[in-house]
């Protein structure tokens, strides 16, 4: 999986975090290093979709966001797609 | 390093960076920069100028499979109203996905100018999520070539009452004015000839690149 959109929800999906917290933690559990480019590309196109929105905060420039309902419900569909793929591959695989 | 990407940074379009341009910085400041990192901040920039940001575009990017999902657009209503100091734009754009999904943006824009500052609020709401109100305030600064230095004030009504404030000094491609202009007569006439408003959009992006499109 490397998207940047879907990467930055499968970060959010964890927990509310500010870019900087997103592309560590993304490096963590994906291996991938998002640009900082990249990272707000991504968050600008999903703020935009209405998939995730900043939080208040008393920090003005580390600005947090969240997943929203609409953004949770697009990220388990993709996840699912995904995992049939997997599932498919694999067995394809064991079988070759 | 760092100083060099605060730099780049301004490659940013001014709406875009009046919107994300602080904590934008932030995270460069957060960040141990590599040189590929500086590339991604000048490919970034350049996506976002190809499609002129404001809060109601989509941008795009090569690597980003979403992007092509949401580029099909018909544009159900469009209005064009010339008011004192300025002009409004009020529309209803319907964007369907590869997958079929549709989603209704709504979108009301108004801009004025009052000589040395001027104003633009654009009320968005995409189906049944809660409609967002970005209201512009901006005090036109120095020009230098094609780009005047601007202090401006965003201002974010969110749904719940709360509002959020974020101060920026931006720079503005005077030449975007021109285009705007260019681009509302073209729309008056095709109307006037009898096209529809979607037949109009479509006429527009053919004779337009996206280079030359309006920044709100």
């Amino acid at each position: 999986m490397s998207d940047p959109a879907l990467l930055v929800l499968a970060s959010l999906a964890g927990g509310d975090k500010h870019g900087y917290a997103m592309m560590e933690d993304i490096h963590r559990f994906a291996g991938v290093r998002l640009g900082p480019g990249t990272l707000y590309g991504a968050i600008t196109r999903l703020e935009q979709r209405g998939w995730i929105r900043p939080l208040k905060s008393s920090d003005d420039r580390r600005q947090p966001y969240t997943l929203s309902a609409a953004g949770r419900q697009y990220l388990e569909e993709q996840l699912s797609g995904l995992s049939q793929v997997v599932r498919t591959g694999l067995k394809r695989l064991r079988h070759a | 390093m760092k100083r060099l990407a605060r730099h780049l940074a301004r490659l940013y379009p001014g709406p875009w960076r009046a919107r994300y341009g602080r904590e934008f910085e932030a995270l460069l400041e957060e960040t141990n920069l590599t040189w590929r990192d500086l590339g991604d901040v000048i490919a970034g920039a350049l996506r976002m100028r190809l499609k002129t940001w404001n809060p109601s575009s989509t941008p795009e990017g090569e690597n980003d499979t979403m992007d092509q999902q949401a580029t099909l657009l018909r544009v159900i209503d469009l209005k064009d109203r010339d008011i004192p100091h300025g002009y409004e734009l009020e529309s209803t754009i319907e964007q369907t996905r590869a997958d079929g999904s549709k989603t209704l943006v709504r979108q009301f824009f108004r801009e004025l100018d009052f000589g040395g500052s001027y104003l633009t609020v654009n009320h968005l709401s995409r189906d049944s999520e809660a409609a967002q109100t970005f209201i512009v305030s901006g005090t036109k600064g120095e020009v230098a070539g094609d780009f005047r230095t601007d202090r401006t004030e965003m201002l974010v009504l969110h749904a719940d009452g709360t509002v959020r404030r974020n101060e920026q000094t931006v720079k503005t491609c005077m030449k975007h004015e021109a285009v705007r202009e260019k681009l509302r007569e073209t729309y008056r006439n095709g109307l006037k000839a009898g096209l529809s408003p979607h037949q109009v959009y479509q006429k527009l992006r053919l004779e337009h690149r996206p280079e030359s499109e309006p920044r709100a």
